[in-house]
């Protein structure tokens, strides 16, 4: 699918012709931060595109080849309030993952919050000093890398409040974008042309991910060729995965604030939510239907709680309104192995609460970016990515 | 598993014996003392002596055979080992604590678990009340009594009702053999008890109150086994959905299958009971009368209303009927009573009748061969004494040998009489449908113990092909699969109309074409469950119409559900609905008792009357032919109102073929045939669902054969 690529021209020039081992960029850097460092920046056309995976994939992918790879995120995003500072968990997964020791506030110079959106509009906030900002930043992490992997804003507007969208930024970074596109219907080719026309001569190319396989072969055998007629070079399609939505038991537990009554394992991947509201014969249908699913429902709800723990297959209990089931229910749930989570909320709370969590594509743990490693090996042009 | 050793020890040792009052360990000692043939030895490293028996200070010093634990949760998984180091392999753990508390109790009972495997140990409990043993004065529990010596072996998973019951039971004469408490059945379960009671010959009923069974496939194969010569009786509680809530929080045991166990339990020949009085109704009369020859029942009584009331209960039981008296009968009748008295069943002897005129009416009918058993019914007279009519009646029984439930109806009249009655083992109430139900109690252990089953056949069918198609659900991100599957049938030899699933108009317009007449099309994809109300099923579609019915089936699906995964079009040979009948074929495995098959007839029949009957599978012929005669609608497929019948062999043979399926692969949770067009001359499966566990399919090599569709 990826046999188009060969071309990596794109829309414009692309400045890197000699491979990063050699001594990359040597065109000299408007950000003047560092001369010899290459930068990727990662946008997505329409919002949620699995970002942050594609990244840091790319990042160690970069890293099986030998080289230096720094991360950076100027705008964070996924906001996280913790003891009245608010942060970005993706700095911290990437420092994790690459091993690198960066301060995050370097990594993450911009915190994003609709608080810094308020002030931006009411004037207390300076696009200039913000762009200088971000440029030393990025200057301190790219200090001695071959290559820093930028992770760009929700779209690839964010942030032209301040002067800091996506194509801005990677004009004052010097970095190529590489975009990040969703796929369902047909239409939505028009997006991405859209975003391809904003990233304008930065733009590296385009990398079409969470495609179902109903799609695949209409975007690797028609949607490709047609945008490299476009100008848009198709750098790779990567199939839905499943495994890539979801989060472990234990971000979960955190995120719901939930108690856990249970000893037991909580690296289990929840991708689903089932409301338990149903009868028990009703119930353990449903729940067979679904694979590693949190199942929701009432502390009072034993014959719900038991069909749950029986059926096999799912990834937790969540117990809504503070009602703790018997004693006996909880013995077998951990005979059973499945947690037990308890929250105070009601089930409707909980539930918007949960799905925000799963659906928001929070796919920013470990071994989400080592699917996507291997995705991205088996279905995308990856040494082309990585010369852009 | 007991050898003698739980119920008939030599030497029981009470750890945690003491003489602290209203303690465990001081009522089980004294109960031990009170009644035990051998011998008592306390265990308590604090004491000299227990209730003036010497003590010792740990169990591996007690040299006993059995040991009851009664000491706090952490002391007792230790006790427990160092039995099992000791050699001492029966026990029985009061002590509660364990999974019944929640997380850390489950993992003390794990902890259990694994001791009681390691040393190969019968241990009774957790949270139990204890064990008792008539034979040997075993009183093994800490509730308040022995219970009385009888036949019957009782066991509970509520320990309160154990002690209810035995309190109760002096009252009602009513003596057992064995009593276990179950507790948290960690080790021993019920069908360690079934098995093991079917095995004692001194055991004639085995008597259970359960809110769950732990393995319902090994249950239901030793119940099977045992049944044939010793009657289960069971009040299986969380019948109902606030019941099974309440259960399922009591125990922890999976709520909500009140079918499977309706089904299980038929199966293992288990009769069930509905409540505390009919589980003892059924566990006298089993114990203390034969079972009838045949299911006709007389009815002889001196008070006419309550013969009604009899005859009416008789109706409406499940194994009896109402006798046809010979006409021999009936002259003997005639010459013995009165010519006012009613000499047809229910024979009346009318209300002046001594007790004289009712044994003779009692010998004539009982003489008859078409009577299987009798009730005998009786109201309070000034010519009648219920003593010497309870006597007459023993006599009867004694030379007949068929079953009698009496009615002597009355308040301390009655009471004088029923020791008489009871000490013959002949049931008496004061309500007819009781004595009328006990004597259906009897008929349907007879047709338990008469009842034969083939194994199963098996079928010639092409398992490869099956876990083929089963293995795709691995790319899916949901367990479901649908026509898509449609080879699956095929594989198993249920007949499918002709098709294919296309994924282009140019494909479809080809595959239309080999099919004689116009096609059924339908959008195949795994997020519309609910095809017809999108617009996604065209019918009667001719070839020229097929590539833009294709168009138009696409695009409204996408319209509809934009996100759907689509895999195509279905097409498939039209079948005339309305010259058969539209069945349902479907599997569910429960979590207990393992595969269900399920049928009904379509439509309103399953959806709002839930007429189906089901078994566990896989099936035999007489029990799949049995689920078609056993639905409400049976008729229908007979042929109502001038139809031709269906092909029932075909019905009869499907479900078996999908029965041996749904045995073959246990990774199918769900599956429906919906509908089986059932026709005069054989059957169609036009759609098909499943749900597939991907864990438990096995990875296999040899699985390509062939096409799918």
């Amino acid at each position: 699918m990826t046999d188009d690529t060969e071309d990596t021209t794109g829309v414009g020039s692309t400045p890197n012709d000699s491979p990063p081992e050699n001594g990359p960029a040597t065109e000299s850097d408007p950000t003047g931060a560092t001369e010899t460092t290459d930068a990727i920046l990662v946008g997505s056309v329409a919002g949620s595109g699995g970002k942050t995976a594609v990244a840091l994939a790319l990042a160690r992918l970069a890293q099986d080849r030998g080289l230096d790879v720094g991360y950076a995120k100027p705008k964070g995003t996924r906001l996280r309030s913790r003891v009245g500072k608010t942060l970005d968990e993706d700095p911290m997964l990437a420092r994790e993952l690459l091993g690198n020791d960066d301060e995050v506030h370097e990594m993450e110079p911009v915190v994003y919050s609709p608080t810094f959106v308020e002030g931006a509009i009411e004037g207390r906030e300076e696009p200039a000093v913000l762009q200088e900002r971000v440029q030393e930043s990025f200057a301190t992490v790219a200090e001695g890398r071959d290559l820093v992997v930028i992770e760009g804003g929700d779209s690839l507007a964010t942030g032209g409040a301040v002067g800091l969208s996506d194509p801005e930024v990677a004009e004052l970074l010097d970095a190529q974008i590489l975009l990040v596109a969703d796929h369902d219907e047909p239409g939505d080719v028009d997006d991405v042309l859209a975003a391809a026309a904003d990233a304008g001569d930065r733009l590296g190319g385009v990398l079409f991910n969470r495609i179902a396989d109903a799609d695949y072969e209409t975007v690797a055998a028609d949607l490709a060729p047609f945008l490299d007629g476009r100008g848009v070079s198709s750098l790779g399609v990567i199939p839905r995965e499943p495994e890539l939505a979801g989060v472990d038991v234990a971000t979960l537990t955190d995120e719901l604030g939930a108690e856990t009554l249970t000893d037991t394992n909580a690296d289990g991947l929840v991708r689903g939510f089932l409301v338990g509201a149903m009868g028990g014969d009703a119930a353990l249908r449903h729940i067979r239907r679904r694979r590693d699913v949190a199942v929701i429902t009432g502390g009072d709800r034993s014959d719900v709680l038991t069909t749950a723990i029986d059926a096999g297959g799912v990834s937790c209990l969540v117990l809504t309104g503070g009602h703790r089931p018997s004693g006996a229910i909880l013995g077998k749930a951990e005979t059973a192995g499945v947690p037990v989570l308890l929250v105070d909320t009601d089930t409707l709370t909980a539930v918007e609460r949960a799905e925000d969590v799963v659906h928001d594509g929070r796919t920013r743990d470990a071994e989400t970016v080592a699917t996507m490693r291997e995705l991205l090996t088996d279905h995308a042009d990856v040494a082309a990515i990585l010369d852009l | 598993m007991t050898d003698g050793g739980l119920f008939a020890p030599d030497r029981v040792a009470v750890v945690g014996a003491t003489e602290r009052e209203g303690s465990v360990g001081r009522a089980v000692t004294a109960n031990l003392l009170a009644d035990f043939d051998g011998e008592v030895v306390p265990v308590n490293p604090n004491r000299e002596t227990v209730l003036g028996e010497p003590c010792v200070a740990s169990v591996g010093d007690s040299g006993a055979d059995l040991a009851i634990v009664a000491v706090p949760p952490a002391v007792a998984v230790e006790t427990v080992r160092e039995a099992g180091e000791h050699g001492i392999d029966d026990l029985v753990v009061l002590t509660a604590g364990f999974g019944e508390t929640g997380s850390e109790g489950a993992a003390r009972e794990q902890e259990l678990r694994e001791i009681a495997a390691e040393y190969d140990l019968t241990l009774v409990g957790p949270n139990s009340l204890g064990i008792a043993s008539t034979p040997v004065g075993l009183n093994g529990t800490f509730g308040p009594s022995m219970p009385d010596s009888g036949s019957i072996s009782f066991m509970s998973q509520s320990g309160a009702f154990v002690t209810a019951v035995i309190d109760w039971a002096f009252e009602q004469d009513i003596g057992f053999r064995h009593v276990v408490s179950l507790g948290n059945k960690t080790v021993v379960d019920e069908t360690d008890l079934v098995a093991d009671w079917g095995d004692d010959n001194g055991t004639d009923v085995i008597v259970g109150y359960l809110e769950s069974v732990v393995d319902g496939e090994a249950f239901v194969e030793t119940a099977r086994e045992v049944t044939s010569d010793t009657p289960i009786v069971v009040i299986k509680s969380g019948r109902t959905e606030a019941g099974a809530g309440a259960a399922a929080s009591h125990t922890g045991a999976i709520a909500g299958n009140e079918r499977a166990y309706e089904v299980g339990l038929r199966e293992a020949g288990v009769l069930r009971a509905g409540s505390a009085g009919e589980l003892f109704d059924a566990a006298r009369v089993l114990a203390g009368q034969p079972l009838p020859e045949t299911d006709g029942v007389a009815v002889v009584t001196n008070a006419g209303g309550p013969g009604v009331m009899a005859t009416d209960a008789v109706g409406d039981a499940e194994s009896l009927s109402l006798a046809d008296l010979s006409d021999e009968t009936v002259d003997a009748l005639g010459e013995a009573l009165p010519a006012a008295a009613n000499r047809f069943n229910p024979v009346d002897v009318i209300g002046d009748a001594d007790v004289e005129r009712f044994r003779e009416a009692l010998r004539v009918t009982l003489a008859d061969d078409g009577v299987g058993a009798c009730v005998v019914i009786a109201a309070p007279t000034a010519t009648l004494s219920f003593e010497a009519l309870a006597e007459a009646v023993v006599d009867v029984q004694r030379e007949t040998e068929l079953p009698i439930a009496t009615c002597l109806m009355g308040g301390e009249q009655a009471s004088a009489s029923s020791e008489t009655l009871s000490v013959a083992g002949v049931p008496t109430y004061f309500d007819p449908s009781r004595a009328v139900g006990s004597l259906d109690t009897l008929a349907r252990y007879r047709a338990v113990q008469r009842r034969e089953t083939d194994d199963p056949a098996r079928f010639d069918v092409d398992h490869d092909r099956v876990h083929e198609i089963l293995s795709r659900v691995r790319d899916r991100s949901d367990n479901r699969l649908g026509v898509e599957s449609m080879g699956i049938l095929d594989a198993y030899g249920v007949p499918t109309p002709d098709g294919e699933i296309v994924d282009d108009p140019e494909r479809a317009a080809t595959v239309a074409a080999g099919i004689d007449g116009p096609v059924v099309m339908k959008i195949v994809s795994p997020d519309i469950l609910h095809k017809s109300d999108i617009g996604g099923v065209a019918v009667g579609v001719t070839d020229d119409e097929v590539a833009d019915s294709y168009e138009r089936l696409v695009t409204r699906a996408r319209n509809y559900q934009p996100d759907a995964t689509i895999l195509g079009v279905q097409l498939q040979e039209a079948v005339d609905l309305d010259a058969g009948v539209e069945t349902i074929v479907g599997v569910t495995r429960d979590p207990q008792f393992g595969p269900l098959v399920v049928f009904g007839l379509g439509g309103i029949f399953v959806e709002t009357l839930e007429d189906t009957a089901a078994s566990l599978a896989p099936v035999d012929e007489a029990t799949a032919r049995g689920m078609t005669e056993e639905i409400d609608a049976a008729p229908l497929l007979r042929g109502a109102r001038g139809r031709e019948p269906a092909a029932l062999d075909a019905v009869v043979e499907t479900i078996q073929r999908l029965s041996q399926l749904a045995a073959d692969f246990p990774a199918i949770l769900e599956l429906d045939v919906n509908p089986l067009v059932a026709g005069p001359d054989g059957v169609t499966a036009i759609d098909l669902q499943l749900t597939v566990d991907p864990e438990t399919l096995p990875d296999r090599a040899d699985t390509s054969h062939g096409d799918d569709r």
